[in-house]
């Protein structure tokens, strides 16, 4: 192939990325409302616009993170989160949760509900040596950003809530039987059918989908706390926590298109879980899938290569599988603690 | 920024060296604090001063735009044998050419992938940080991405080249295409990270984010599959750590609390390491937090020099980066 001619097939796979990102196409329709932590409109236009131009007021859809928060306030969301990843992680690398000393704070403390039988949390048989040392990596990571966290909040840090960490049918949370997250989303998803159980600690795949599923979420959601962040010091160390987490979702999607070469259903399940995420956090669209054997999508960027952010209500819409407003569910049964604990939506 | 928004110092200077994962135990051990623990949300004012002159937002993005060029560079050359286009090089200050590059002999289809995604993405990221800085967008300055520079570069870093002649020719191969891309894609992260903190408008910071992210899934991408190929060829692993060993060396011992906050040898290869869960990987470079760490400006300058002196030029910049603040072309003095 001559060099025009590459020079052209690059671009013609931008483009096919481009239609992938369809975010843009409806953000610079004018009609979507777009909410904080977001500068995608600038990229619909060649206007001398400042730097990253602010994002419009926002307008229906998702709401935007309340005004009046503080640092503190922001940091206990990420903690919240870095729980469920902690623990996530920490379970398929050991079959144990995060160190108890690390639990504790204000809020209602509460345990990891892992279920039972199939499905339960627990450690992942990892036939991959390779994929186990990066498991182990990223649990370490998790770890780390929750000490790191707890001692930067110290007596403000927020308790680890209830979470519900399974892929069983059904667990037990007080007087109630949920079916595990893992499960319901992924039945929500169509990845499987509305009886069967998803296991994300069954196979080195089927962890790779949970991580998938829990890793995105948490990119997403200290990106678009960034400009939230008013203290710069916490500002920098939340960019260095926000760099580690694109660190460990880069090497997840790559491990998962490099599978589907072989596999390549992953490629169906993957663009499954990505749309049910699309379909929970509101009108932007705000996920992307791994592309397909052709062409990969590893990295989730709008058209001018920035990486895509939520706002807070969005990123509980999805660890809530819920698309309303509400305070409670999915991945945290009763809930986050702390002062952002609402997710968006009418 | 302005003086009047320079923000509070409210940390203590981290622990001078080695505060990284290897020493995670060693710490852990003793006792000692590690990162902001000891100071909190109400932590205390250090004697840190204030720089002279901060830079303005548009220096910064100007700064970055300089590493962009680089990138996308290398990385289109690479995927495509062709350099980025013509449009997209003009500014202020003096406009070079980028020599040397040529397309990579790549032949592992995921690499191929790689090369070809992240080139898209750094080409998109030198379209946007021009577009936003408009009229005050620099042009990009000469570049050198040819072999003599990373043979010079592997050289420095001691990579044994007996079996290519003495040359380390980043076009030539699959994994001479990871280790070069190696070189330039922790800097890339380290140097926004550093940054963040010194941009004042929440919307920089917010856009500067969503390049830092997209830095950070490129590197956890090159550092992984240089990871995975290192099983059958460890002189792979053996290189990254080289090269990170170089870079701790050309960009200083020195640690300060920031913002940004400079360390002194967080850097470190993919060569697994021992924590308490086993044998584990190495594809993220942080410090014992699991925190990526931070470079600033004239660290990074001095990584792209090829120098541990102050200079304004060298190594991948034959006659510098442009930046109308003088403070952001130049390197340490190390």
């Amino acid at each position: 192939m001559s060099d025009k001619m590459e020079f052209l097939d690059l671009m013609e796979r931008a483009e096919t990325q481009r239609q992938a990102r369809r975010s843009f196409i409806r953000l610079c329709g004018g009609a979507a409302a777009m909410t904080g932590g977001l500068s995608l409109l600038a990229a619909c236009d060649d206007d001398d616009d400042p730097p990253f131009p602010p994002p419009p007021p926002p307008g229906p859809g998702p709401s935007p993170t309340p005004p009046g928060l503080t640092d503190a306030d922001v940091l206990n969301f990420a903690l919240q989160l870095e729980y469920l990843e902690g623990n996530y992680y920490s379970y398929a690398v050991s079959g144990q949760g995060i160190p108890a000393a690390l639990q504790t704070g204000t809020g209602a403390q509460g345990n990891v509900v892992t279920g039972t039988g199939p499905g339960a949390a627990r450690q992942v048989s990892f036939t991959d040596p390779v994929l186990q040392q990066y498991a182990r990596e990223i649990a370490f990571d998790e770890i780390g950003h929750i000490t790191f966290l707890r001692n930067a909040l110290g007596s403000a840090a927020v308790a680890q809530p209830v979470i519900n960490l399974s892929g069983s049918a059904t667990i037990t949370v007080g007087n109630t039987t949920p079916v595990g997250a893992f499960t319901a989303a992924a039945r929500a998803a169509g990845v499987v059918g509305p009886n069967a159980i998803f296991d994300p600690f069954a196979s080195d795949e089927n962890f790779l989908i949970g991580s998938y599923l829990l890793t995105d979420v948490g990119v997403s959601a200290y990106r678009g706390a960034a400009r939230l962040i008013t203290n710069k010091t916490f500002l920098e160390a939340s960019a260095g926590i926000l760099a580690t987490e694109c660190y460990h979702d880069g090497v997840i999607r790559a491990e998962l298109w490099r599978r589907g070469l072989t596999a390549p259903s992953i490629y169906s399940v993957i663009a499954q879980v990505s749309a049910a995420r699309d379909a929970l956090d509101g009108t932007p669209d705000l996920d992307q899938d791994i592309g397909n054997a052709s062409v990969a999508n590893l990295i989730p960027t709008d058209p001018g290569g920035l990486v895509l952010g939520r706002t807070a209500p969005q990123v509980l819409n999805i660890v809530y599988l819920n698309p309303a407003s509400t305070q409670g569910g999915g991945f945290f049964p009763t809930g986050v603690n702390g002062t952002i604990r609402s997710s968006g939506g009418p | 920024m302005p003086e009047s928004e320079q923000p509070p110092v409210l940390h203590e200077a981290r622990p001078a060296r080695g505060a990284d994962r290897r020493d995670f135990f060693k710490l852990a051990a003793a006792g000692a604090a590690v990162g902001f623990g000891a100071a909190g949300l109400a932590g205390r004012a250090s004697a840190q001063t204030a720089p002279a002159a901060a830079p303005s937002d548009t220096d910064i993005l100007n700064f970055a735009l300089n590493l962009e060029y680089l990138e996308a560079q290398f990385y289109s050359f690479a995927a495509i044998g062709t350099g980025i286009p013509p449009a997209l090089l003009p500014g202020t200050q003096t406009q070079g050419a980028a020599v040397g590059g040529r397309k990579a002999n790549l032949q592992d289809p995921v690499v191929i992938q790689y090369a070809r995604e992240i080139a898209s993405d750094e080409l998109a990221h030198v379209t946007t940080l021009r577009r936003v800085l408009g009229s005050a967008a620099v042009a990009q300055p000469a570049l050198d991405i040819s072999p003599q520079i990373f043979t010079a570069a592997a050289v420095a870093a001691g990579i044994d080249l007996s079996a290519s002649g003495g040359v380390f020719d980043p076009y030539a191969s699959d994994d001479n295409f990871l280790l070069a891309a190696y070189i330039f894609e922790d800097v890339g992260v380290t140097a926004y990270k550093g940054a963040a903190p010194l941009l004042s408008s929440p919307d920089n910071v917010d856009g500067a984010a969503g390049i830092l992210a997209a830095e950070g899934f490129h590197a956890g991408i090159i550092r992984a599959a240089l990871y995975r190929r290192g099983v059958e060829v460890p002189a792979l692993w053996t290189a990254t750590d080289q090269i990170s060993a170089l870079r701790n060396r050309l960009d200083g011992d020195v640690s300060s609390a920031g913002p940004p906050q400079r360390v002194a040898n967080d850097d470190s290869g993919v060569s697994p390491v021992q924590t308490q869960f086993g044998l584990t990987a190495n594809f993220v470079p942080t410090d014992s937090n699991g925190i990526v760490f931070s470079r600033n400006s004239e660290q990074v300058h001095n990584i792209a020099y090829l120098t541990q002196n102050a200079a304004t030029s060298g190594g991948f910049f034959p006659n510098g980066t442009n930046n109308p603040n003088p403070a952001l072309r130049r390197s340490g003095a190390n």
